[in-house]
């Protein structure tokens, strides 16, 4: 069975669709070949394209695989794909809470935390079509009024209110693209993961991270990025050892 | 089985008794008695005073011992609620008058209250009675007298309690201002130099009366905690008194005050003499390591705001130094190295009160712990030593233990600072947990693509305002038009221009060669009429001749129109053939020079 699963998987590396290797790969992950369904799972990321269930089976294949940074970074991506998906949540949350070392004493912003609670469960595109709809809303009522020449009360107190809600939904939809995709977020995907106090092997070991846990990148300089822990700790970390969500 | 149910009942019943006494005991109430006066004569009474003071509403009286000694009688009470915090503190204050029976020293003691099962005493005081009819200590009756023997009209005398204190030893001065003549307002008060003092006001007393040598004298007292802060020999310097007493001053005597009605009484100013201080230093025999300069007598608790917490969570425990003496020289405790805690400052407070001219009052330390792992942990008594000066040595007070109980958080758990590993726990174990693969690989698209910068939402956002751009553009177009008719006929001249030429060669023929020359000549005209917003008729070939003049950079326009226009007026008035090929030449011209007129600026 395996033997003939490999023989497709082979096959399958030729000239296949995404759909056929993303089938293909669920057939190996059944056969716990977890390895060879993750990569069949990378070659459809390869040809450029991506969707919020090939993220989500890629992080269960390597969470099965016992790797748990690249599995929490895979789910993060399917997250940022589809937010209101509850299976990519819970094994998100799940995987977490594998992690074996946790950031002591983090401080949370109130506002910020407010807003991306707020925003959590809505997918970027979401929001970007609802500002959308209240632009064009805005300028229909702004031609009744100036292109037209319409004057009431009624017609005022919808410009009024839509201007509101577009400035309301372009703030949330600014905040949303800032933090999911300006924001260069990293995951720790090394088994060990020396934290230093500079960008060097000379530097010294400030603490040691642990896979899963998710980091800011602030800069980098050489082989290395600085990092910025959830309890604003900072420490430079070799960039092979994360994974840019 | 039935010493079982025994045991059962035991603890069922005995414990919610003890957990009771331990909650009483948290109710701190505090008896404090205090008489106005320490001595009296046996025509004389003294007020004795019981303050009850506890954090409950519900204070109970105080039980009184037998005064065989004096009469007493009830003065009634007062109390005195506050909450803050939702904390209630709350005092009652019982007053009793004592008239003494018998002369003699009585100390005055056993006064107490009971509050829930517990009795709380009071201090002791001392009252003594003098046998003669008013009581004066022979420091004030000399005082009282002047130098040829007779009693002053007034007089003030400042006293200590004490003038060999130790360092740092509360001192109470008293000033008494004394008045056998009546004195109007207040008397105005400098106060004495206590310099190598940390003084504290503690207070006027109400004014009494007391006889000395046979006279009633109003007294005014006022008293001050007084600490020195260095040994050696200090001075408390003279303190004055300025006041207004009856009787008419010669100098100030009003000539209009003929009855003496309006006097003004005489100013009159009287000193204390300054007292020496022998200060002390304390004793170093028997000095602990940990003292660190507080003197008077106190107590320490410590108590925690929670007992079960998980690990990293913190508790915080409070340290609290209450008692007598100069209570802002309190200093911190100090803690032992915690291996098993991270321990942080969180905030100390004090409250300085002034009991039975005392001073004395709390200071509150209040520390985070934050265990560091799990299990029954400790935190250690402290300890907190000051000197007694009553005893003359040095005593060392103990918190009790607090022992906390520290849970494992769930999951697990530990900070970088914490190396605290949870039992080995592998993924594959608990792989199934985690939720199944989906089937469908769902609408794919390219990587990192966004719908914001997509040319359809580009042109989705961008269509509404190219569109009010237009529908704006348009209504300010129309509107001009209608209400400005020389720009609507600038623009539509080309229209009407076009319009003639056309109907000018529907109508061209052999035999209307005259209209149809007529026709074009007039779209020429009017076209130019048109776009000065003039009049067509009655323009003649030298009016446009000027009307063009000086407006175009074509110098040869002019000549050309001109022309053309003699040449329509000669095929106008002198008909000849006309030929297709006329017809077109004609209204090519026409439309030339119209195309050569728009080049014009006309505004």
């Amino acid at each position: 069975m395996i033997a003939l699963l490999i023989v497709s998987f082979l096959s399958a590396t030729c000239l296949a669709t995404p759909e056929e290797d993303f089938r293909a790969a669920n057939e190996l992950y059944e056969a716990r070949e977890y390895s060879k369904a993750i990569d069949l799972y990378l070659r459809i990321l390869d040809q450029g394209e991506e969707s919020p269930a090939l993220y989500f089976n890629l992080g269960n294949a390597y969470f099965k695989n016992g790797d748990l940074g690249h599995a929490i970074l895979y789910y993060l991506r399917a997250r940022r794909l589809d937010p209101a998906d509850n299976d990519i949540v819970s094994n998100l949350e799940f995987a977490r809470s594998f992690t074996r070392v946790q950031m002591a004493g983090v401080q949370i912003n109130p506002i910020k935390s407010f807003l991306e609670s707020a925003v959590e469960p809505y997918r970027l595109n979401t929001l970007a079509w609802i500002s959308s709809l209240a632009f064009v809303l805005l300028f229909c009522l702004l031609i009744l009024r100036f292109g037209v020449g319409l004057r009431n009360s009624a017609l005022r107190a919808g410009i009024i209110t839509t201007l509101v809600l577009l400035l309301v939904f372009s703030f949330v939809t600014s905040f949303k693209y800032r933090h999911d995709y300006l924001t260069s977020r990293a995951v720790l995907v090394a088994e060990d993961c020396p934290v230093r106090t500079g960008p060097s092997e000379q530097s010294d070991i400030e603490l040691e991270a642990a896979p899963g846990l998710v980091v800011e990148i602030l800069s980098e300089s050489g082989d290395y990025f600085n990092v910025l822990f959830q309890n604003k700790r900072r420490g430079w970390i070799r960039k092979e050892l994360i994974a840019v969500v | 089985m039935r010493l079982l149910a025994s045991i059962y009942l035991l603890v069922i019943l005995g414990l919610p008794a003890l957990l009771s006494q331990e909650l009483a005991a948290q109710d701190d109430i505090q008896v404090v008695v205090s008489i106005d006066r320490d001595t009296i004569g046996m025509d004389e009474q003294a007020t004795l005073q019981v303050e009850i003071i506890g954090e409950t509403q519900n204070l109970p009286a105080p039980q009184m011992p037998t005064l065989s000694m004096f009469e007493v009688y009830s003065q009634g009470r007062s109390s005195n609620i506050s909450i803050v915090n939702g904390k209630v503190s709350a005092s009652v204050t019982y007053r009793y008058l004592l008239l003494p029976l018998k002369p003699g020293t009585f100390p005055i003691s056993r006064i107490a209250v009971v509050h829930q099962n517990k009795r709380y005493e009071g201090n002791a005081v001392q009252l003594t009675v003098a046998s003669s009819g008013r009581a004066t200590s022979p420091k004030l009756d000399q005082r009282a007298t002047d130098s040829q023997g007779k009693t002053r009209d007034y007089f003030m005398e400042a006293v200590v309690d004490n003038k060999h204190p130790f360092v740092n030893q509360q001192v109470t001065l008293t000033l008494r201002i004394c008045f056998a003549v009546q004195h109007y307002g207040s008397p105005e008060l400098q106060e004495p130099t206590m310099t190598g003092f940390w003084t504290e006001v503690l207070g006027n007393k109400a004014p009494y009366y007391q006889t000395i040598k046979g006279r009633t004298y109003k007294v005014i007292e006022r008293k001050y905690a007084l600490f020195p802060t260095q040994t050696g020999k200090l001075t408390i310097g003279r303190s004055a008194i300025t006041a207004t007493i009856a009787g008419r001053s010669r100098r100030s005597r009003d000539p209009f005050d003929v009855f003496g009605l309006f006097g003004r009484g005489q100013e009159i100013t009287m000193r204390s003499r300054p007292i020496e201080i022998d200060v002390k230093p304390l004793p170093t025999a028997g000095r602990p390591k940990d003292f660190t300069g507080t003197i008077g007598e106190f107590s320490i608790s410590a108590s925690a705001n929670k007992t079960e917490i998980e690990v990293n969570q913190p508790v915080s425990v409070t340290f609290k130094i209450s008692g007598v003496g100069n209570i802002k020289s309190v200093a911190e405790p100090t803690l032992p190295e915690l291996d098993d805690f991270r321990v942080y400052r969180a905030s100390s407070s004090e409250n300085i009160s002034k009991l039975k001219d005392r001073i004395g009052g709390t200071k509150v330390f209040e520390e985070v712990f934050i265990p560091k792992k799990p299990g029954r942990l400790m935190i250690p008594s402290v300890s907190f030593t000051y000197f007694d000066p009553y005893k003359q040595q040095y005593q060392t007070v103990r918190t009790r233990t607090i022992t906390l109980n520290v849970r494992k958080p769930e999951g697990y758990v530990a900070g970088p600072e914490v190396p605290y590993i949870v039992p080995d726990m592998t993924i594959g174990s608990r792989a199934s947990d985690i939720r199944y693969i989906k089937e469908k690989i769902g609408k794919l698209r390219p990587v990192g693509q966004l719908i914001i910068f997509s040319p359809v939402y580009l042109v989705v956002n961008a269509l509404p305002v190219l569109v009010m751009i237009g529908m704006v553009v348009a209504r300010r177009r129309r509107e001009r038009l209608a209400a400005d008719v020389g720009y609507a006929r600038s623009r539509a001249a080309w229209r009407e221009a076009r319009r003639r030429l056309a109907r000018a060669k529907s109508i061209a023929s052999v035999d209307k060669a005259s209209e149809f020359h007529a026709e074009i000549s007039l779209a020429l005209i009017s076209y130019i009429a048109d776009k000065l917003n003039i009049s067509p008729y009655g323009l003649t070939s030298e009016r446009l001749a000027e009307l063009l003049a000086g407006r175009s950079d074509d110098e040869e326009l002019v000549p050309d129109m001109l022309r053309f226009l003699q040449e329509c007026d000669f095929a106008r008035f002198a008909p000849s053939t006309i030929t297709d090929e006329k017809i077109d030449r004609a209204l090519k011209m026409a439309e030339e020079i119209m195309v050569r007129i728009g080049g014009v600026k006309f505004v």
